[in-house]
């Protein structure tokens, strides 16, 4: 694919902050992949915080060069269109991630502050940020609102407990990318058996997230 | 079979059916806009995160590539996603189905409708999803939500829009019906997997709710009737 902004001759691929190379249509995809993965597993996924900042990156130049563009050019719109599509799937990623981190933010920081040296971080700067204040204001707030008007000895709650944890039980469906062989499902009761299953490049299952969690961050399997 | 019941779940509705065919009763009790403090202190798990509105799939059908014939001669569009055209009065162009529509809507151009929305290949996809007990193959995996965005919009460029129309929906009904008939078999075997080739994402999109709340309560139910597992005691608050 030819550069996107070939219109007026300037290239932006350059500055590229993703090791491989990747044509800007397939970041949106990408994107895509992230967004639905996000969407549909019950966990946090690791945070796919480069993808974002290149996304971030490409709008931010395109909309420079609409600037330039005089009023009135059709292809203006075109392309307006074009962003307020991406600009969605990237919010909507966005939002969902925080969603999720609202929703077990004890869970999530617990995950961060045990993660070993080194290890990608489950949460960008800025949701980690976001997960420490949301911790802070929600202690502060219940124990403005009940906790200190309870009996001294009943005065503290442990948010780990207090929050629910992810369902990693829960079932999903997907979609194979890359074949596996041999995947093991666990069975749903003691008279079953468990047995293994091979999943096929292209094939579409129905099964419970634990098993496949892997594969959904390495890529392998994407979630529908 | 499923029983119609107004919005009333009884215990053996599995799947409430409205006549909409994108709005499966599934996406009734939408949890979106929950206050954050609510939700996290409530006991049940919030679903909310794990849905997705038929909208949105319907956005994901909407970069479907489609024919269009132009009125207008444009350039080349060098678009983030990939290039397009360049568009000469007469000449066929490819263009995602999000801009086909938008130049229709401004009446600069002719959808050419694709190659399956025709009432002899439709014709011959219903009979065969009727014989067979399986999924049969779509010709798209976005047909249903192209149909509806097509005819909808561009009604006038595709011949017999009515009977094209009645196809597609009877096609959608007869794959809903198996759908339900699959997932209750799926429910009442208790089978851990279940693969799922030829669904398309909007049918798994309207019993996606349902289907997982409904397993997720009866994992949460199951687990804390065997004695001795713990499996339960995560969801058990």
């Amino acid at each position: 694919m030819s550069d996107v902004l070939s219109d007026d001759g300037s290239d932006i691929h350059q500055d590229d902050s993703l090791e491989e190379v990747m044509t800007p249509a397939e970041l949106i995809a990408k994107l895509e992949e992230a967004w639905l993965n996000e969407k549909f597993s019950p966990e946090l996924l690791e945070n796919k915080s480069e993808v974002v900042e290149c996304v971030m990156e490409q709008l931010t130049h395109m909309e420079a060069n609409l600037q330039r563009v005089k009023k009135g050019d059709v292809k203006v719109s075109v392309h307006r269109m074009e962003m307020d599509r991406i600009r969605f799937v990237l919010s909507s990623y966005l939002r969902s991630r925080l969603q999720k981190i609202e929703k077990f933010f004890p869970h999530v920081l617990e995950k961060e502050k045990s993660r070993a040296e080194g290890d990608p971080s489950l949460l960008s700067p800025e949701e980690y940020a976001f997960a420490k204040e949301y911790l802070a204001n929600t202690e502060t707030y219940l124990k403005a609102v009940a906790l200190k008007h309870m009996p001294p000895n009943l005065q503290s709650v442990d948010m780990l407990k207090a929050v629910p944890e992810p369902c990693l039980d829960s079932f999903v469906f997907l979609r194979v990318k890359e074949r596996q062989d041999n995947i093991l499902v666990e069975p749903e009761t003691d008279e079953q058996r468990e047995y293994v299953v091979d999943l096929e490049e292209g094939s579409q299952h129905l099964m419970r997230y634990r098993t496949i969690a892997p594969l959904v961050s390495s890529g392998a399997v994407q979630l529908i | 079979m499923p029983i119609v019941h107004n919005g009333a779940v009884t215990s053996c509705v599995f799947f409430a059916v409205s006549g909409n065919s994108y709005s499966a009763g599934t996406f009734i009790s939408s949890t979106v806009g929950v206050p954050a403090l609510t939700h996290s202190f409530c006991k049940q798990n919030n679903p909310a995160v794990q849905t997705m509105d038929p909208s949105e799939v319907e956005f994901l059908a909407e970069k479907e590539m489609v024919k269009i014939i132009p009125n207008f001669s444009l350039d080349k569009i060098y678009l983030i996603g990939g290039d397009l055209g360049p568009f000469n009065p007469g000449l066929p162009v490819d263009v995602p189905v999000w801009l086909a529509l938008n130049l229709k809507q401004r009446q600069k151009c002719r959808i050419v409708p694709p190659e399956w929305m025709d009432v002899e290949k439709l014709e011959e996809i219903r009979e065969l999803e009727r014989k067979e007990d399986a999924f049969t193959p779509v010709p798209s995996p976005y047909y249903m939500e192209l149909t509806k965005l097509l005819l909808n919009h561009a009604s006038d460029n595709i011949p017999k829009a009515d009977e094209i129309r009645t196809l597609v929906k009877d096609i959608w009904d007869t794959r809903i019906a198996k759908l339900r008939l699959s997932a209750d078999s799926f429910i009442s075997q208790q089978e851990a997997h279940a693969k799922l080739d030829n669904l398309t994402l909007m049918e798994i999109n309207t019993t996606r709710t349902f289907l997982l709340d409904s397993l997720n309560c009866m994992y949460k139910l199951r687990s804390n009737l065997q004695p001795g597992s713990n499996k339960g005691k995560a969801l058990d608050y």
